[in-house]
């Protein structure tokens, strides 16, 4: 059986190929191109459930524990928009509310929605799902926002009488975000059914 | 079967996936998707040259921004200062390996190692050398590349400075001006060259490498 040639764009050096499954190596930069599209998929699904896994500890668990003279008080993600939220830093509970939450949920959406539409060739062409994809991995890393904001926390608020410890809560958000961009780096375009006539010349 | 020729002449835009044609570019001018708009790739004369002077500036900033103090605050007297070093301190410090481990390859390890591939890259090209090293640089930062988060720290650094402001006076440090200019300048460089261009660039000096 021979699969059709098709043109792939090497995600690596950008390359155009026109390969069909025999030749897998990129004419350009010779790294690997033409993985098997079930390999992709399953690396794409199996990385997003660990991701899904570790958003769950990374909610329940605190972000950050602070120490103020003996006392510790702890903070989730979500406790912790709450509590700017009440003290009226409204932009930083947004920044947060949006890299820390809705980014990571938005991502898996679109790549479980990506998953199920090639497992079951959905061909809505209404939505333009390779514009979905570019979108995941674009805003992706933007939810270590609050992970980052923490870290430098710890750093400076670091005395004797006050300290700030980035909690599990932190571990377990970070491993979360690298599932996710590892989920979205094994996801194969090709998985993405194209459609006819998708061909034009380069506007200047 | 087609050439190698015809096929170094069409481009795959990355964010539609869109098949297109390249047409030849007049100086200083730049190629669009035709479907969303997105740059596909200019004609940029003199492109090792410059983006080399950015990379330079860029290298020597990102040096400055990790070598110095990014802010200090003060909470009554008790002052506190955040540079590289006190970070690592502070994760041996905390025991925080997962997370400080994570934190240092993406604000420092991997920019760094990003910076510094790109100098000897665009250095080897200008004069026109090294083939397979040149070849390997690249497909290092195809790698790398989507894990450098220098301007995402940058964005936390400003909510934890809005965070403090009610308790602390804040001090803002040479590193943190560095910090701004290292952003700027990496912006500067990826409008002017995108590593289709770079691949472009390479495959024009050396031809095409074998394996
Ligand atoms: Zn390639
Ligand atoms: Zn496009």
């Amino acid at each position: 059986m021979n699969r059709e040639f098709e043109y792939i764009r090497c995600h690596i050096c950008e390359a155009v190929n026109y390969v069909n499954d025999k030749n897998t190596k990129c004419r350009r930069c010779h790294e690997k191109i033409v993985q098997d599209l079930k390999i992709s998929y399953h690396k794409t699904l199996a990385f997003l459930i660990t991701a899904i896994i570790f958003y769950i500890p990374a909610n329940i668990y605190p972000i950050l524990i602070s120490k103020q003279f003996g006392k510790t008080t702890t903070n989730t993600i979500i406790g912790g928009i709450i509590h700017l939220w009440e003290a009226g830093s409204y932009p930083i509970a947004l920044i947060i509310l949006l890299a820390s939450v809705f980014v990571p949920l938005l991502k898996f959406i679109l790549i479980i929605y990506l998953l199920i539409s090639t497992k079951y060739n959905l061909n809505s062409s209404k939505i333009d799902k390779h514009k979905l994809f570019y979108i995941t991995e674009v805003i992706g890393p933007w939810s270590m926002v609050d992970v980052f904001v923490v870290i430098i926390l710890s750093v400076l608020i670091h005395f004797s009488g006050i300290q700030i410890y980035p909690g599990d809560g932190a571990t377990a958000f970070g491993l979360m975000v690298f599932f996710t961009m590892m989920s979205a780096l094994s996801f194969d375009p090709r998985l993405i059914k194209h459609r006819k006539g998708n061909r034009s010349n380069a506007k200047p | 079967m087609i050439t190698e020729e015809e096929l170094d002449n069409l481009i795959i835009c990355k964010k539609c996936h869109t098949l297109h044609k390249r047409v030849p570019l007049p100086p200083n001018k730049k190629a669009f998707c035709s479907k969303c708009d997105i740059l596909l790739y200019q004609n940029n004369p003199n492109i090792i040259d410059k983006t080399l002077a950015l990379v330079i500036s860029a290298a020597i900033s990102l040096f400055v921004a990790f070598k110095f103090t990014i802010v200090t605050i003060d909470i009554q007297g008790l002052e506190q200062s955040l540079t590289l070093y006190a970070l690592f301190m502070v994760i041996l410090e905390q025991h925080q390996y997962i997370v400080g481990i994570m934190f240092i390859f993406l604000i420092f390890i991997f920019p760094i190692t990003i910076i510094f591939s790109m100098l000897i890259l665009l250095i080897l090209m200008k004069l026109k050398k090294g083939a397979y090293l040149t070849h390997r640089l690249l497909i290092l930062l195809a790698h790398i590349r989507p894990w450098s988060m220098v301007d995402i720290f940058f964005i936390s650094l400003l909510v934890a400075m809005v965070k403090l402001f009610d308790y602390a006076y804040i001090e803002l440090g040479v590193s943190f001006v560095a910090l701004i200019f290292t952003l700027i300048l990496d912006i500067i460089i990826t409008k002017n060259i995108s590593f289709y261009e770079l691949w472009d660039l390479h495959t024009k000096i050396y031809g095409h490498i074998d394996e």
